[in-house]
């Protein structure tokens, strides 16, 4: 640059200053309101939108799909969309490290590369096109990280149109505008511009209309619970699943019945003083993970039991043992385990049925476990599954199998012996809730809230 | 007859020099602006909020695999007011990124980066990529399974550039895999080494800022 030019450049800044405006108030005055903008704003995402963690690592998890933040997913999808390229889409340090290495080693040389004086917007038409292609070019990768590139049924047609949007169209761009700038010089600012908005165009319309053909995959939120109190309750649900077999609902069972492969084995009670005021939770976090195999403990753990609890878990378990049993620990108050019913209320499985089984059956009466594949995992297995899938649960029917061992009626044989046993093996369950089963079998097994609503029940 | 407050001025003035301060820092003539001109001193009041409240919120947290994420959720349910300062910080983090970025994209469209402020702009990249740093390494301090996941991922993205990935992935990770050494290194890059650089390049920044003054809105002669 030649002194002339430098200082045309000052004498021009010199009279920009004279028809302009004081630091002090004027522009102190309008950051000062932005801050302020930026702070409430602050405040009202935190306090309403608030911070979603995830569940505590674990190492062992290796199903968890990963995701960056936001402003790191256009990187995330870009990697995603250039590994579908035959051949060169192996070659992966290209787009780790290359693609972006280069972007990066231009924007920072950027004054030294462009090092014309010129600085309006019309006279720069290649550097503002380069720009744009690819600030739109992350906007649309931002968005279309939400979308499949492999489509649900294997077909690889998003990530072609995605990749057409967020990859061919910007080089194309480039390319052109290389070619634009170079030959037609003079003219060249208005073709770079349409043919930028032109290829921004294409771009939003493939990214459209990849979204609009394969709509995100449904994916399952999985509410984990975050407060003291929602931590005892899985806590509880988790103990109720994988515990209670051997160790009883209140953890003071101390000779294991009726568990294949471990009856009659003595083991200490994990509810007591003993217990719990000498192990403390990493410890008791390590016994439920590995197991204890002198005791004819199995692991846990997700690592070594495929079916195992992750890291969380294990600590949920641990807080609902904490504060059910230790002394020291003082239980909050928690919400019962399924609203109870009044006179003439009717449950419903949605509401009443559900926490209950997931509470008292569970633990035996899911896939993998023996028991005559009556399943209650959901809806339909509870009325339909298992050797007795036509009996287990008639609509009106008080000689339902599953009223009948509940309440202490064992379905007999011909010859007289027991075909099933009373249920629960151990134990009985409480009134009120062989009363939710009752009515609920007895008014017809309504799955809804609202399904209930509509029936009530006859009180005696 | 001069009051207290005039002689306490008069006796400050004189040893700290606060009438030129405000002659040179504060009443200074500038080209006429608009609210696109407010985004250099958003990002810094941004950036203060972000120290203040993780300040604030190392109080408390622990850069411990076994003890982080419990000491968030501590910060979260039972200290007063810890959900405020860690969802400022939280949220803070996410815009400060978005405003740095537009900050620099305002500075590329009116080629404010041009002869006298090259150097300004140098260091604005150094101070978006510091940015983009403090949001990576802090990412992973909650210890929670996003946080792992994606840090093992995005350690391994830098682990695949030729030749040197391997180191880079080491120094990162502190070994092979993401361990207490991750979580104790990248917490020591979040509040100790990347902050340190970044109040470095912002009083240089800074200090360009008010040599050259804000750059004009170009116009057709420009």
């Amino acid at each position: 640059m030649n002194p002339e030019t430098r200082q045309k450049i000052h004498e021009k800044y010199e009279r920009e200053l004279q028809r302009g405006e004081r630091f002090w108030p004027d522009s102190i005055f309008k950051d000062a309101i932005m801050a302020l903008a930026i702070f409430i704003l602050l405040i009202l995402l935190a306090t309403f939108a608030g911070v979603h963690d995830s569940p505590k690592a674990d190492p062992s998890d290796t199903s968890y799909v990963p995701r960056p933040e936001w402003y790191f997913l256009f990187l995330f999808k870009f990697l995603a969309l250039y590994a579908q390229i035959p051949v060169l889409g192996k070659i992966e340090w290209i787009a780790t490290a290359l693609i972006p290495g280069l972007a990066l080693g231009v924007l920072t040389v950027l004054p030294f590369v462009d090092k014309s004086p010129r600085r309006y917007y019309a006279k720069r038409a290649l550097p503002l096109g380069i720009m744009g292609i690819l600030v739109w070019g992350m906007l649309w990768l931002t968005i279309l990280a939400e979308y499949p590139t492999v489509a649900s049924d294997g077909s690889r047609v998003p990530g072609i149109l995605q990749a057409i949007a967020g990859i061919l169209l910007p080089l194309l761009a480039y390319t052109a505008f290389a070619v634009i700038a170079y030959t037609l010089k003079e003219r060249a600012p208005r073709a770079i511009l349409f043919t930028g908005l032109g290829a921004g165009a294409l771009m939003a319309g493939f990214s459209l209309l990849s979204m609009a053909l394969y709509p995100p995959s449904h994916k399952e939120t999985v509410e984990h619970p975050t407060g003291l109190v929602d931590q005892i309750v899985a806590g509880q649900d988790l103990y109720s699943i994988h515990c209670l077999e051997c160790h009883g609902e209140d953890g003071s069972i101390t000779v294991i019945q009726g568990v294949p492969g471990l009856e009659g084995k003595v083991i200490s009670p994990i509810n007591s003083r003993d217990v719990l005021y000498t192990v403390n939770d990493a410890s008791m976090a390590q016994i439920i993970a590995y197991g204890r195999p002198d005791s004819g403990m199995p692991p846990f753990g997700k690592a070594y039991n495929p079916e195992g609890l992750t890291r969380a878990e294990i600590d949920y378990i641990i807080a609902f043992m904490r504060y059910s049993w230790d002394d020291r620990y003082e239980k909050p108050e928690i919400k019962p385990l399924y609203p109870p019913l009044g006179a003439y209320e009717v449950p419903s499985y949605e509401v009443h049925i559900a926490p209950i089984v997931k509470r008292y059956c569970l633990s035996c009466h899911r896939p993998g476990k023996d028991s005559n594949d009556y399943f209650m995992d959901t809806y339909e297995n509870i009325l339909h599954s298992g050797d007795n899938g036509d009996r287990n649960v008639l609509a009106g029917d008080e000689t339902s199998f599953l009223l009948q061992v509940i309440q202490g009626q064992p379905i007999l044989n011909p010859d007289g012996s027991e075909e099933i046993g009373v249920m629960p093996p151990s134990g009985t369950l409480k009134p009120e809730v062989i009363e939710v089963f009752h009515r609920w079998v007895l008014m017809g097994m309504p799955r809804t809230a609202e399904e209930a609503a509509r029936l009530t029940w006859p009180a005696p | 007859m001069r009051n207290a407050w005039q002689t306490l001025f008069a006796w400050l003035d004189e040893r700290l020099g606060l009438h030129s301060l405000y002659q040179n820092l504060l009443d200074r003539p500038e080209p006429r602006g608009n609210w696109w001109n407010t985004l250099g001193s958003a990002s810094l009041f941004l950036f203060l909020l972000q120290v203040a409240t993780g300040i604030f919120l190392t109080v408390y947290y622990n850069p411990s695999p076994d003890h982080a994420y419990d000491s968030i959720q501590y910060i979260m349910n039972e200290v007063a007011f810890g959900w405020l300062i860690r969802g400022i910080h939280h949220w803070g983090a996410s815009l400060m990124v978005l405003v740095v970025f537009i900050h620099m994209l305002r500075t590329f469209v009116t080629a404010s980066y041009k002869y006298p402020r090259e150097l300004t702009w140098l260091v604005g990249v150094g101070l978006l990529l510091l940015t983009l740093g403090m949001g990576f390494t802090g990412y992973l301090l909650p210890w929670h399974q996003m946080a792992y996941w994606a840090t093992t991922v995005g350690t391994q993205i830098a682990g695949s550039v030729p030749f040197v990935g391997e180191f880079i992935l080491k120094a990162l990770r502190g070994g092979p895999d993401l361990s207490a050494l991750t979580l104790q290194r990248f917490f020591a890059a979040h509040i100790w080494i990347l902050p340190a650089l970044m109040f470095a390049l912002i009083g240089l920044h800074l200090y360009l800022v008010i040599k050259h003054g804000e750059s004009h809105f170009p116009d057709k002669d420009d």
